[in-house]
């Protein structure tokens, strides 16, 4: 099943791992995600190969970004009421601390969804989710619309 | 503040920093060019950066490590900045177009205004042209004056950009 079909499913654990694993670098990276309640949480596992300052050590702000961006448009999909693949239209990165070399998670709101493009906001933390990481916005813009 | 390092110096210094970032070792990040107070950072195609599996396009996200790199950098460059180590404070990435599957994404930085404590660095990536940009960068990075990258590449366990 392609990725674009399998998104029209909902989205339980068994779906969003199947979504996960269809993309190449979201494989790369490990992310993962669990369903709780009505959140979803999604996880970046600590990885040497993901490190940026070898001396702390700390993962790469890149990559949390990266870890964020993907986060923020899995978690829009889940909310379609008509779910399709929505592209980036660009995205808002603040670092608040760095991120050791642990695991990472982030949540997301959708802030809001119009008929064309959706604004979600990404809270990325280790310790808790109210000493964030790092925290961004990002716009998609919804496809299928004329 | 010494004299301006030349642009083979610079070179120097921001290519023994991509081989010391496990990050950008993983993904091959490496120096392009050097030209004045600008630089380029080449990061190789590969099919683990793949975002989207239908098209084979790179992924956002990797776009985004890219530029955090290489705007994080550009501090090096910037004649009245030095080597100095400078954690990012926040990035802002518009997606203005995708690279072609199978190409490599260079991305360009530099600072466009350094105060005593911040730095404003803009860059931008692109594949195949410079003149058509695949995603536009601004962000500010904080210097932390008292840490010295130099001092700290020539030791062993030596960094780059704080996160």
């Amino acid at each position: 099943m392609s990725l674009a079909e399998l998104i029209k499913r909902a989205p339980d654990a068994d779906t969003l791992a199947l979504w996960l694993e269809k993309i190449p670098y979201a494989v790369y990276l490990g992310i993962r995600a669990e369903v709780r309640g009505e959140d979803i949480l999604f996880i970046l596992p600590g990885d040497k190969k993901l490190i940026g300052n070898p001396t702390l050590p700390a993962i790469h702000g890149g990559v949390v970004g990266a870890f964020m961006e993907q986060a923020a448009g899995l978690h829009l999909v889940a909310r379609m009421t008509a779910p399709a693949l929505p592209k980036i239209i660009n995205f808002s990165l603040d670092y608040l601390r760095p991120a050791r070399l642990r695991d990472t998670y982030a949540s997301c709101s959708l802030t809001r969804q119009g008929r064309q493009i959706a604004n979600v906001s990404i809270n990325a933390w280790q310790d808790n989710s109210e000493t964030p990481v790092a925290i961004a916005r990002a716009h998609f813009l919804l496809p299928g619309v004329d | 503040m010494s004299a301006p390092l030349s642009d083979s110096e610079k070179a120097r210094i921001i290519e023994r920093m991509c081989s010391f970032i496990p990050h950008c070792r993983q993904l091959g990040i490496r120096l392009e060019q050097v030209v004045g107070e600008e630089l380029t950072l080449r990061l190789p195609y590969r099919p683990e950066l793949v975002g989207n599996p239908e098209t084979g396009v790179i992924h956002g996200g990797a776009l985004t490590v890219l530029l955090d790199q290489t705007l994080g950098t550009a501090g090096i460059c910037c004649d009245r900045v030095g080597t100095m180590i400078t954690p990012t404070l926040d990035l802002r990435i518009d997606h203005l177009g995708t690279a072609p599957a199978g190409l490599d994404i260079l991305a360009c930085a530099r600072v466009y205004k350094a105060t005593r404590r911040i730095l404003f660095v803009e860059g931008f990536a692109y594949s195949q042209s410079r003149e058509e940009p695949i995603a536009r960068a601004t962000g500010s990075w904080v210097q932390m004056r008292e840490l010295d990258l130099n001092r700290l590449l020539q030791t062993s366990q030596a960094g780059a950009q704080q996160q």
